[in-house]
């Protein structure tokens, strides 16, 4: 039943053209081919491998200003057709909106190959090698002092190409890669037990470090834990660390400037566009261009061409980030994040970690939260959290089961310090930072 | 969630899966004549895959050494309509089409999948999963001998994949009107409403051949209100899988959502911190089954228990609860949102009781954590779609009612926290875990006063399974999605008030 192979960018097109002529007004198709292989090690052995070839087309539709939007992994011409067939007819049945369309056709100024989002290194590395990483990485983690077991160690890499059209006369093509391995470890004692994980990699093979690397950081990420107690309930000051500052904190505020959420004013920020709403220490980019990034893309799922966006400056608010809709809806100019953001990081500062530190007298070095509490609306925040306990400026004990709250336009305001340590690990980073006041749940105080 | 897989679950996320929905091509095909229609016919007719056609690609799969191949088929069709600031937005139809091919050789797991089902492109990904294995040999192609399922959980009358747009339409202006309609602060507010339905057919090398017609739907209001500068977000839903009568029924009609997510956003706008610090806390029913699921039932699942990760792997026969606490799992509860026929492995569901008057009774299996621990597979292997290998994964978890009055529950309580809805939970293997209220009320001398919201329940495990010490006759169910893996379930978790003696809740001083 398997039928002519057809160049993916020729069936894109040839699918938008039979969208045009069934009576869309505007037509979108794209195409995603992959190739995924995974391999998990345990204990030693090799546990699971996975290879795979995915393979999804999307299409979007658009009658008179009206949306309709399919999927399929079915590649049947007679399913194709009939999806772009039953989608012009759903669209008809939507409510017309007079922002819903494609962007107007520009220009993709990137040189693909500058954005070194596709290394073919990683292609031709041999399964055993992947392997042989992730085992390594697995026993120099169990060697380590207080690591009680592994939780297993995996070699992951990526390879995709995707293909998009569109009846603006949109052609565009990129292909991308990424390896990264994962290990995670437990430590800790009877009930008392920590488990975490770390990861290393990159869009290009030399963006992963030796295997001890990985294994190290993630072990010391389980093992300082150990013996952690709770502290009393209290306002005291918070110093985040790098990861936690970009997952929580960064990832709350993503939410909290997507144009979607702006626009359904399920933010705290809507309407705070020019303002101060910050330190003036703040500054927060989302760069679509960072070369060899993770979110690095040449142009967006719509085909805007990626560009750097400060989103913060120096505290004061200056952009949300839009897809196309959300643009024209906002009154503002596109800024090619119709797949969210990409890198979006908080720009490095001038203390060290070491200083920031230093500069707490009572207060917490949290490393890690647990758990779903933040609210955009209102950016609130409320989790279970890890870290260490600071007294006099020195790390003093390992904290556990305690909760942390605060309020991100606050947290934003309250930045002290802001680390030197920036590095572009993932999606999201930051550097270490100082926020002045968050409230920490524990033990209730005998008064 | 498992941190393992963190890039491979913001992946899946940042790509948009998981939106559940409706359709309309080959309905009548799928649902012609007899429900559930027989799979296995759809993919022999359709596609070409003959009975014949398994038996070599499992043959291929097993070219290797490995001692278990199976062959996971799956067409999926979804669809979703989306109504926000008084439009129809935007109506999605998705259709999902592929094999997974499975080998496993002791402890170890070869998986390959393809959407192409020609007979070349399933052998090759056959001989990716069989690369688990190292040696070489050939096998005879196995006998595959079509059982139907014991049973018919699902409501196939008039079912939502059937239905035609403007009807689902309908449903989301009914929703939408009944949000905005409760109250001026309501401002704005997003109805979706997804359905889907998925045809599975199960072959392996053991000569298993089974196929499953599995419907879902649901509703979901999302609710804004706004007020003296304040803003906050309600929500409700309801589904299951079921059929258009479900969505007409006193209690699960869209205006009964509608004005359930627009009732909880204004209990917000008046809604204080909590006092954080460790005090009793009482969880509603229906909501607080979220913490059922995460607290009580993640450490249940075999993978943690044959990898001892999970901090219950080594108390089977243990009391590890209050003696008044009985938990069980039960896929064949009819129309539930987690209920399924066969689960992912075709193995026949049941209800299983993982805690008996506090005591560790079973454990949740696949198959391979059967086989690890030597027990039998006990219907719970579960993968999102045919691009995941099954694990072992909750379906309906339950907290099975007890005695107490859910007002005497409260009244026992002289200053505490109650719990009503939550945005989420999370639970680590060691037990520990976080659940964060979305809206919560104190409790003071034995009343549920000022309404709370930004709060935290932390603790672990085996502690708030010592610490429950009343349990509600009001049992009630709520419907979500599970992440573990990067994979995605459709789960309920029901439970009736109860009450844990003490526990640590989080908010601001």
């Amino acid at each position: 039943m398997s039928e002519k192979k057809e160049n993916p960018m020729t069936l894109a097109e040839s699918l938008v053209e039979y969208g045009r002529t069934k009576g869309a007004s505007e037509v979108e198709v794209s195409i995603n081919e992959g190739s995924q292989f995974r391999a998990a090690v345990r204990d030693g052995d090799l546990e699971t491998l996975t290879e795979s070839g995915p393979k999804t087309l999307r299409l979007r539709v658009f009658v008179d200003h009206k949306a309709a939007i399919a999927s399929s992994s079915d590649f049947t011409k007679a399913t194709l057709t009939a999806l772009v067939d039953n989608a012009i007819a759903r669209a008809r049945l939507s409510g017309a909106d007079e922002f819903a369309g494609l962007p107007n056709l520009e220009k993709v100024g990137a040189e693909i190959d500058k954005l070194r989002i596709f290394d073919p290194a990683i292609l031709e590395m041999p399964p055993e090698k992947k392997i042989a990483y992730a085992t390594r990485a697995e026993a120099i983690g169990r060697a380590q002092k207080g690591v009680n077991k592994s939780l297993g160690s995996s070699f992951v890499t990526d390879a995709s190409t995707l293909y998009l059209a569109n009846s603006k006369g949109f052609a565009g093509s990129y292909r991308s890669t990424v390896a990264y391995a994962v290990a995670g470890f437990e430590a800790g004692e009877g009930t008392n037990l920590f488990q975490d994980a770390w990861f290393e990699g990159g869009t290009t093979l030399a963006k992963l470090p030796d295997p001890e690397v990985l294994a190290k950081t993630a072990a010391s990420r389980v093992t300082r834990l150990i013996g952690a107690r709770k502290v009393p309930t209290q306002n005291v000051p918070v110093v985040v660390e790098p990861s936690v500052a970009a997952a929580l904190l960064l990832g709350l505020f993503a939410e909290c400037i997507d144009g979607r959420g702006v626009a359904q004013r399920r933010s705290f920020l809507v309407d705070k566009l020019g303002e101060k709403i910050a330190s003036d220490l703040v500054t927060v980019v989302d760069d679509g261009l960072w070369p060899a990034g993770f979110g690095t893309v040449p142009f967006d799922r719509e085909g805007v061409p990626s560009r750097k966006n400060v989103v913060i400056d120096k505290g004061t608010l200056k952009s949300y980030l839009l897809d196309t809709y959300h643009s024209r809806k906002l009154k503002m100019a596109p800024t090619g994040n119709a797949d969210g953001t990409t890198n979006f990081y908080l720009a490095a500062g001038a203390s060290t970690p070491e200083q920031i530190v230093a500069s707490v007298d009572k207060g917490l070095l949290l490393t890690g939260t647990m758990g779903l509490g933040t609210d955009p609306t209102t950016g609130d925040i409320s989790m279970g959290a890890f870290g260490m306990w600071i007294e006099k400026g020195q790390l003093a004990f390992p904290v556990a089961e305690i909760t942390i709250s605060a309020n991100l336009a606050d947290i934003l305001k309250g930045i002290e310090m802001v680390g030197n340590d920036l590095v572009f690990h993932d999606q999201t980073n930051a550097p270490t930072i100082k926020v002045a006041q968050m409230t920490i749940g524990g033990t209730t105080t005998k008064s | 969630m498992n941190e393992i897989e963190r890039r491979e679950f913001l992946k899946l996320t940042g790509a948009g899966l998981g939106v559940l929905a409706m359709s309309s091509l080959f309905h009548d095909r799928l649902l012609a004549g007899t429900l559930p229609a027989d799979g296995a016919t759809l993919f022999d007719e359709r596609f070409g895959v003959s009975r014949e056609t398994m038996a070599k690609v499992l043959a291929t799969a097993l070219s290797r050494g490995g001692d278990f191949a199976e062959l996971f088929f799956e067409y999926r069709v979804a669809s979703s309509v989306r109504m926000e600031d008084d439009l129809l937005k935007e109506s999605s139809e998705d259709i999902g089409l592929g094999v997974g091919i499975r080998v496993l050789k002791g402890k170890q797991t070869g998986f390959g999948y393809s959407s192409d089902l020609s007979e070349e492109k399933m052998k090759s990904a056959a001989l990716t999963a069989a690369a688990i294995a190292a040696s070489a040999g050939t096998v005879a192609p196995p006998k595959l001998t079509p059982v139907k399922p014991d049973k018919q959980v699902y409501l196939l009358t008039r079912p939502l994949a059937e239905a035609p747009l403007a009807d689902k339409i309908a449903m989301v202006t009914e929703a939408y009107k009944a949000a905005l309609g409760h109250d001026p602060r309501i401002k704005k507010a997003t109805v979706i409403f997804g359905d889907e339905l998925q045809v599975v057919t199960i072959a392996n090398s053991e000569g298993l051949l089974v196929s499953d017609t599995r419907p879902q739907a649901r509703l979901i209001v999302m609710a804004t209100a706004e007020a003296n500068g304040t803003r906050v977000t309600g929500s409700d839903n309801a589904g299951g899988r079921v059929g258009a009568t479900f969505f007409q029924s006193n209690g699960t009609m869209p205006k009964d959502i509608g004005k359930g997510a627009a009732e909880e956003a204004i209990i917000l706008l008046s809604a204080v911190s909590p006092a954080p610090g460790d005090q009793p806390v009482v969880c509603g029913n229906r909501n607080s089954g979220v913490m059922v699921h995460e607290a009580v039932g993640h450490p249940f699942e075999g993978d943690g228990i044959w990898q001892k990760s999970s901090i219950m792997h080594d108390k089977l026969g243990q009391t590890v609860a209050n003696s008044i606490v009985t938990i069980y799992d039960d896929a064949t509860i009819p129309h539930h949102r987690g209920s399924m026929n066969v689960d992912d492995e075709g193995t026949e569901t049941r209800k299983v009781v993982m805690v008996e008057n506090g005591k560790l009774t079973s454990f949740l299996h696949d198959r391979l954590s059967a086989r690890m621990t030597g027990v039998k597979p006990n219907g719970h292997g579960r993968r999102q779609s045919f691009r995941h290998i099954p694990i072992p994964r909750m379906n309906n978890t339950v907290l099975a009612v007890g005695t107490s009055d859910p007002e005497e529950i409260i009244r026992s309580v002289k200053k505490g926290f109650f719990a009503h809805s939550y945005q989420g939970g999370e639970v680590q293997d060691t037990g520990k875990f976080t659940f964060s209220v979305n809206l919560g009320y104190l409790i003071e001398d034995g009343k549920l006063t000022a309404p709370v919201k930004n709060a935290t329940l932390i603790g672990t495990n085996l502690q708030v399974l010592k610490e429950i010490d009343m349990i509600g006759n009001d049992l009630r169910f709520f419907l979500g999605t599970c992440g573990k893996n990067g994979q995605g379930a459709p789960v309920t978790a029901g439970t009736p008030t109860f009450k844990i003696r003490q526990m640590t809740v989080g908010g601001r001083a």
